[in-house]
This record gives structure tokens, sequence and C-alpha cells, in this order.
């Protein structure tokens, strides 16, 4: 018995360390929703090492290529979630107003069962945000949901464009301001903190030019500039490097921001949540930013009153990009329904409406040119559907990343943890719901007691 | 009735003592030194290393070390024989990682009113004390010592108690009558813990792993300008002084490796991650969880102390299947499989060809002879176990030359078994630590069991998703009937508790608490170990959090 155990362990640790793992399968016959390049009926998608080689009738594959029969199906490219917290340990590092040092891609937690649930609803990439308690938060990190490995960095997107969080408004003004009684205690103190960050790592960028361009010269003296991450990364951000990715939701700090953005020469900005956005949507798409929105959720504290579900198409018939986020590990199982929203709500044609759940946040993302649309010579990231995705009646059957199938509903089982608790007891009075709608907040509880 | 020819002697030696007393001044009360310390311990099988053993030979002690090892060599006429007959005798053992020696700090709260802004708090507050060196901190006398020596360790690695950056680690021999008398070897590794400080910067592991990079670069560039100031002075400024980026300087020459504490799957990768980013050598130690990592950590040149703490297995637990449910039944076959890989961890380690030792950081004492014997299921044999005890973790911390086996010239650190140590019921009788003779007899046979009352005032400390919250608890009464009080800093609440009861080791206590117009039902789950207790705090729909506590000295018992 043992002798027989030994190769299937093998298998499985092969399968750990070439994690970055590259599929191949023939997905036949399926109704293909490109996005970029419209609906093919009947058409077969082929799959090789990991990237689309071919979409077209009749295509064949190499004998052992697994083949999916896809016929009645709706084939999509696979959703991406602009806004996620899930697969992370931590998610604000809350004790400062500016903590653009910190990196959530230190805390990707591949383990997490909610890269699972994500991908059971057709998602296979999500933006593994910083929280929004710091006006500057941290850096965030896009994964792609390789669900099965233990490596955090086999989650990472590689090559995906660095990210920051920043934050307007309530929160951190709640926890730094009324919390500990420090800048900014005002939305006007969230501006002054910005501007005062932005001018401290261009002094310091300079600083450091300077000393780069004199340190090999002969007889050269100087001491460097006091090495400061959190500085450097601004720096980052200023030379354009990083793009915001901002917590927003009053059109006044929209507007606010965007200014700022402009006086320091940023360009690169997505706003998230812009419940006001719809206020103003032609300066956004004047200014070249983006925004990710909820469908349909609002009024959980007062900055979140005044809202709309018709905010994201009024954005996009403005032309600004704009994406269906999350925010959630509950709704990122089933963004095809919050996409559909818009064309209750604004009555947006299916190739927009899949748009906002596939190629805007690839391109708020950066990662456009990679995955988001189903074209030749993109990633395999695939979504497979009984019945229209935009339909009530879309049920994710398969998930592929990469080529490589993470998700079957066929071959679902019951207990999907890569590891389980040793000494876990069931409780079932005292279990703990891990499908907390906001985690935008954690880790910050311990601010607001008394 | 004494003889006067005996009186007389007594009375003589008596004034003699008398006579002595002046020339001894304060020191009475000192340790008297034994007569010779030259020892032979003759007729005992010795295993003077893994795989080399001599059937009733004889090992000479003398000046601390090793004098000779064999199966009949000369006894020197000042030798102390040490009854040890067919009795067995290994080298002394190596714990890899562990507080040993160093008194647990009290677990006050910070004050807070020192903190002006929670982003930027003095240093030692937040856990940022790489300067410290565990030499201060070393107690001779502290309980730990004692403990781990009457299980047959002798050398530890032992470190400062803190926050992500407590101090600097020494090696250390269990005797001596000073913490400068233990130190065999001072400053060795830099220790380091992904560990935030409470509510202020860094307080989560995004922070520290931010901060860590932070210091160890701004530490990189502040020793290349030392290097060029000291050598070039005129016209220089004057680099200020800074002594926690100083601390960094051994380990950015690789002089001396950074010891993580690194138990989970991934704190070990994170920990990894540091190290590819700053390149420093490192020791991971404490590893609970690191079986599906072997390429991994052998890619990253690590050294390795596997931890000792595993979860209690029971692999033939046939219950009554039937009314199992299978749900049920399948949680607990996972659950299963999961411990086994706890206990294969070494043996899945030492297949992949990484040499490690172990820590006991985590493990209580009791534990350690289990498991270790456990793992002899699980893949390893007693050479390999006695190796990870003794030569590996040697080799490992760079003291070869001198510890780790039973050969002529070694420092003389032995542990003395009454059978086999891997015998089920061996027993440790004596223990030599730098030469330095420690006797365990077995203890007296159990008298019946009488229930420990649990009355007195015990202080706890719980990890909650809110941070640290710490209390009092109050019980009064008598076994089977005990009532007390629970207070807490959380909302500063002090309640009745609605139940008290202790089970042989197991204490339970339930008490509810009003917070926000919500009542929260609270359970308190823990085991007793003496004056402390350890489990886990169940609040009515927020999970479950680790709690321990111990008794306040001088409360009622």
């Amino acid at each position: 018995m043992i002798k027989n155990v030994a190769p299937i362990v093998l298998l499985f640790l092969v399968g750990n360390l070439y994690g970055q793992q590259k599929g191949s399968v023939l997905i036949k016959n399926g109704t293909v929703i490109t996005v970029t390049q419209g609906i093919k009926e009947n058409t077969d998608v082929y799959i090789k090492d990991g990237l689309i080689r071919k979409i077209g009738g009749g295509l064949s594959a190499p004998k052992d290529t697994k083949v999916i029969d896809a016929t009645g199906l709706y084939v999509t490219p696979g959703i991406i979630d602009a806004h996620s917290h899930i697969a992370l340990d931590a998610i604000n590092e809350a004790t400062s107003p500016v903590t653009s040092e910190v990196w959530t891609g230190d805390a990707v937690n591949p383990l997490d069962i909610s890269i699972y649930r994500a991908l059971a609803g057709g998602v296979t990439i999500s933006h593994a945000m910083h929280g929004s308690a710091n006006a500057i938060g941290g850096q965030c990190e896009t994964i792609k949901h390789r669900y099965g490995t233990v490596d955090p960095d086999e989650l990472k997107m590689a090559g995906a464009p660095r990210t920051i969080k920043f934050a307007l408004g309530e929160n951190p003004t709640r926890v730094h301001g009324s919390g500990n009684k420090i800048l900014p205690r005002t939305r006007m103190g969230v501006e002054q903190v910005f501007r005062r960050s932005f001018s401290e790592a261009r002094e310091y960028q300079q600083a450091w030019d300077t000393y780069n361009a004199k340190k090999d010269q002969k007889g050269f003296k100087g001491m460097p500039p006091k090495y400061d991450l959190r500085l450097k990364t601004l720096a980052d951000v200023l030379a354009g490097d990083i793009i915001i990715h901002c917590h927003s939701y009053r059109s006044d700090e929209i507007y606010m921001l965007m200014n700022v953005c402009r006086d320091f020469g940023i360009k690169r900005l997505v706003f998230q949540h812009v419940n006001e956005g719809f206020k103003v949507a032609p300066e956004l798409a004047e200014f070249g930013a983006m925004a990710s929105v909820f469908s349909d959720w609002w009024a959980y504290k007062f900055e979140v009153y005044y809202s709309t579900a018709y905010n994201a198409a009024i954005l996009t018939e403005n032309g600004v990009v704009t994406s269906i986020n999350s925010d959630s590990g509950e709704l990122i199982r089933h963004l095809y329904h919050e996409a559909a929203k818009t064309q209750k709500y604004g009555g947006l044609s299916d190739d927009q409406a899949m748009a906002m759940i596939t190629i805007n946040p690839a391109r708020q993302l950066g990662i456009e040119d990679r995955v988001g649309s189903l074209e030749t010579g993109k990633e395999g990231d695939v979504a497979i559907f009984k019945n229209h995705p935009l339909s009530i009646y879309a049920i994710p059957m398969y998930t592929l990343v990469d080529g490589v199938v993470r998700f079957d509903r066929e071959n679902d089982a019951d207990d999907m943890r890569i590891y389980v608790d040793p000494e876990e007891k069931i409780e079932v009075t005292l279990a703990v719901s891990d499908s907390d709608t906001d985690r935008c907040m954690q880790d910050t509880e311990f601010l607001f007691k008394e | 009735m004494v003889k006067p020819k005996q009186s007389l002697y007594w009375c003589f030696m008596g004034m003699l003592w008398l006579l002595t007393l002046p020339a001894m001044g304060q020191t009475r009360e000192v340790d008297l030194s034994p007569v010779s310390g030259t020892y032979a311990i003759q007729n005992v099988n010795i295993i003077q290393a893994p795989g080399r053993k001599i059937d009733l030979g004889t090992i000479v002690i003398k000046d601390g070390l090793i004098l000779s090892v064999g199966k009949s060599v000369p006894i020197p006429a000042d030798a102390q024989i040490v009854k040890a007959d067919s009795m067995y005798v290994y080298p002394g053992f190596i714990d890899g990682l562990s507080h040993t020696g160093v008194p647990k700090p009290k677990n006050d709260p910070i004050d807070r009113s020192k903190i002006k802004d929670p982003g930027n708090p003095p240093d030692e507050l937040a856990g940022i004390q790489p300067q410290r060196e565990v030499r201060a901190l070393l107690d001779p006398k502290e309980k730990s010592v004692d403990a781990l020596r009457s299980v047959g360790f002798t050398t530890v690695h032992t470190v400062p108690y803190g926050g992500m950056l407590p101090g600097q680690g020494a090696i250390i021999l269990l005797t001596g009558k000073t913490g400068d008398e233990m130190i065999y070897r001072d400053n060795v590794s830099l220790f380091s813990q992904l560990k935030g400080a409470q509510r202020i910067y860094p307080n989560t592991v995004i922070g520290v792993m931010a901060k860590y990079r932070d210091l160890y670069r701004k530490a990189s560039y502040s020793k290349e300008y030392q290097a060029r100031y000291s050598g070039n002075t005129p016209g220089m400024v004057r680099p200020g002084q800074n002594r926690v980026e100083e601390a960094f300087y051994p380990v950015i020459d690789k002089q001396q490796p950074v010891t993580f504490l690194a138990e989970k799957v991934l704190d070990i990768q994170r920990v990894l991650t540091l190290q590819r980013d700053l390149d420093f050598s490192l020791v991971l130690a404490e590893v609970k969880q690191g079986w599906d990592l072997t390429d991994k950590i052998k890619a990253s040149g690590a050294k390795v102390f596997l931890s000792l703490d595993m979860p209690k297995i029971e692999e033939d637990k046939k219950d009554s299947t039937d009314t199992m449910n299978p749900e049920k039944e399948a949680l607990e076959k996972r659950k299963l499989e999961m411990k086994r890989k706890y206990y294969q961890q070494p043996a899945t380690l030492k297949n992949s060809g990484t040499r490690f030792g172990f820590s006991t950081l985590g493990t209580k004492n009791s534990d350690l002879k289990t498991n270790l014997h456990k793992l002899l299921e699980y893949g390893m044999s007693e050479d390999d176990v006695l190796a990870a005890l003794t030569t590996h973790p040697a080799e490992l911390l760079g003291v070869s030359q001198a510890l780790g086996t039973l050969d002529p010239g070694k420092i003389a650190n032995l542990v003395i078994t009454d059978t086999a140590y891997f015998a089920e019921k061996s027993n440790v009788k004596y223990v030599f630590v730098d030469g330095k003779f420690y006797s365990y007899e077995k203890k007296k046979e159990r008298r019946p069991r009488v229930e420990k009352t649990v009355a007195g005032t015990w202080s706890y400390s719980t990890e909650t998703s809110n941070g640290t919250v710490t209390g009092k608890i109050v019980i009064q009464g008598d076994p089977g009937n005990y009532s007390g009080m629970v207070s807490n800093n959380f909302n500063g609440q002090t309640v009745n508790a609605t139940g008290i009861s202790v089970n042989g080791e197991q204490m339970t206590i339930t008490y509810t608490l009003t917070i926000d117009a919500n009542m929260l039902n609270i359970e308190i789950t823990a085991t007793l170990d003496g004056d402390a207790f350890e489990g886990t705090m169940a609040v009515s729909n927020f999970g479950s959090f680790p709690i321990e506590g111990q008794k306040d000295p001088g409360s009622k018992n």
C-alpha cells in the first residue's frame, strides 16, 4: 500500500513545484463571447501551454489534449474583479495615515477557500487590495486564481503593474482623526496628506538623483539621503510606475484628487466605489481616470447615500472605462449577475455589460493586453456557462486559469480546502461567518472601541 | 547517647567550623563544590554519536571535559563513581530555539500615553530592539533551565522575548551561577519574528515585513557610509550613531545569521521572501508546516530547526462509526491526515536531503519525549532522531568541535537514562552539563491525586481580533463548588461567572458580557498546568481565540 502512495505524493509535489502551471485544452463547439471581437457561434477555442492559440470552427488538437464539449454552453473570458480582499491574511496597516511601504503581496494566502469560491463564479483574476483605513494605504497585488498551491508567489500575476490603494472621506478621517486625534481629521486634511506626501516624495527623489549623479565622482564625500521605503514608493507613484486605486464616494473629493494628481503629473488613476461618479463623469473621462463601481450597493454609511444603480451606465456612456467589482467574498461569486444589472438600469448592451467584468477591469489593472477578452495570443483564462452569463439562469460550469481547469462543476468535492486545522472542532453555534461583506476596514476595529 | 570520645571529636570539629566562619564571610549559602570535578561512569552503554555505540564501557570526565571514553579506560584515583550500571549515556541534547533561562516578561499593557503618534511609536514599544543581548536577561535560576535539563537538554540557542526584533540570541549551557557563566557563545543570531506591535506601527504582517525591509536597507546605507567615513574623515559629515541599525551590520556582512521564528507554511514563505529581497544568512526555527516546502527551503540555503510541538494524534481511534455522520467522518479523516503530516515532517525533510535540528520553543516539556518517540512511527530511525538532537544541531550552530558527541576533548555534556532513551519507559537519571553533575532520581510513587484547587486570582491574556485583551479571574470556593468573577480591559466590565468547572486538567469558565447592548456568551476552555492554563476563549458569533493565564503569585491556593 505504502509503495503505491509515494508516486501520488510525488505527482502532487511536482504539481506544486510548477504551480504556475500552464495547461492545454480544446473547448469544442461553444458560443464564444469574445467581448472585444463579437460573439462566435459553434466555435472552438484551442489553448496550448496556457495561451489561446486559435479561435475558430473545427479545430483539432494533439491526441492527449483535454477536450471540453461546450455544445450549448457559453464560453467567456475569465471574470476579473478589480476590487477584492480575498486570499489576504492582512488588509489594513491602520496605524498610520500613510503606509505606502506596505504591500498586500506579503500577505497573500493561497490556502483561502474564498479563491475556490470565486472560481466557482467564473472569476480568474482579482485585485487583492489594501483596505481603506489610510489616506495613502498599501500597495496591492493582482492575483490569478491558481488554487491548489501552497505557494503565495504562484498566485501573483507576474508582470502585472504595481498598484496602490488611496482612500478619501470617512474611513481615513474616522480612523486617524477621530480614532487617534491626528491628521486627517477632515476631508481637507485628507487632501493635505496627499499633497504633503507627494511633495516629500518629490524632494526625496531629487535628493537621491543628486546623490546618485555625484557619488561616483572622484573625491566625493557626501552622505546618501536617509533611505525611506515609504517615500521611495510614493516617488514610484510620481514616476508613473504605480497605478492609484482610490476608495471614494463623494464627487467633490473625486474632483479634488484629480486636481492633486494633475498638480503632481500623475496620470494613472482609478476610482473605486465612486458612488457619486455619475456627477463628475465628463470630468473623469477628460482626465482619463477610470471607475470601478458596485452595481447597486449603497447607504451603508452617511457619505454613500447619494447613489444610483444607473452609475455604471452613466459613466460608461460618458466614456469612462468602468468595471463592476465585488469588494466581497460573497459578491465575487456572481459578478455576472452584478454586470447584468447594468442592462436593467441603463440598458447597456451585452458587450458593454460583459466588458464591466472582463476587459474593463483588465484595463484598470493594466493587464488588458494579456487577459480580459478571448483573443488569439491572450492567456487561457476562461469561464464556461450554462445559459447566457447575463441571464438570471446562468450557471458557471468550468473555470480555467492559464488553460488549467481550476473549477469543474461536475467534479466539485465537498471539502476543497488545501490545509485543514488538525485541531478544528465543529462548532455549530459559534461558527464564524467568513463571507464578511466588507473587509475594507478589517484590522481597524480596535480603533473604534470606547 | 554520644560516647565521650566522640563528643570530644565533635566539640573540636565544631570549634574548627567556628574558626572558619569569618573566612567564609558572606558566602555561607553558596553551594558547596563537589569534592572532586572528576567523574567516572562505569559499565554503561555509551552512544557516542548516532551509530557509534560501546556496550558497557566507561567515560571519565575531568575539568568539564570528556577525558576518555572506551571499553576499559583507567579511572583516576580522585574520580567520583556515578552509579549508572547498565544504563545508557548519550551526548547532551541541543535545542535550536527557545527562551530557556529568560524570565517571561509581564504582559503589562503598554502605556499608551507615551505614544503620541501610533504610526511612529518609540522603537522599544514597537518591538524593535535588535541591539538587545540575551546575556543581560539570563537568569540561571529561571525554572525553564532545570525543566529542560531534566529531560536531557544541555545546550540551548536561547533568545529574548519580544516583538519583530527582540534581540540577539546566544548559545548557552544549562549550568552556571550567573548569566555570564551560562554563555557558551554570545550574539550568535539576530532573532526575528513576523510579529506585529499592539495597535501601533507595525501592527500587521504587511507592516512588519515593510518595516523589516526599511530598517535593513537603512542599515545597509549607513554601514556603507560609516565604512567610508572611518577611512576618509576630513570633510565628511559625521554620521550619527544608531544602535538599531548597527545591530544589522554583522548580518549584512553575513557574519551573523538571522534566526526567524517561522511556524506555519505561509510564515516560512514570507520569511523566505524577506531573505530573497535582502539576502541574509537564514535560520528557520520552530518550523511546524514545512513538508510542502522542501525544495524552496533547500534552494534558500536556510538552516532548519523543526518544532517538536505537534498536534495530539490517535491513529487507531476506532469508535462507533455507525453513529458518525459521513460529513463528520470525512472531516475526522482529513484532520488525521493533516496530523500525520506534522509527524512525517522530519522524515520528509530528511528524505529531501536537508539536515535539521529540533527547537523546543513551543513545546511543553512533558510532551518532548513522547513526541520524539512518536517520530519513530513516521519514518525516522533512532539514529535520525538522535542526530537531530545532537550532531546536526551542533553543526548547524557551528559548535561541533566542542559539542554534540561523546568524544575525548569535548565539553562534558551527557544525559544518562536508566534504559535506552527510545525505550517506552525510559527515565533521565543524570545529566552532566559542562562537567557539572545533576541527578534526577525517579520521583516517588505518586500519591492518589488530590484535586488541586483553582481558587485564587488568575491573570489572563487573550489574542482576539480586536487585539490583546487582558483581565483577572477571581475564583472562590472549593472543588466542585466554585464561584467567581471575570474582568476585562476591553470594556472594563467585571462580571460574575455563570459557571466554573474543573475536570482533571480541564477547566471551563462561562460568563456573559454586554457590549453595545449585545449579550456575548463567553466560554473559556483551558488546560491547567500547575499555576498556569492555556486554551481557547469562544465568544458567541465572533469565533474562538487563544487564551493563557497564570495564577498571581501569593494568591490563595
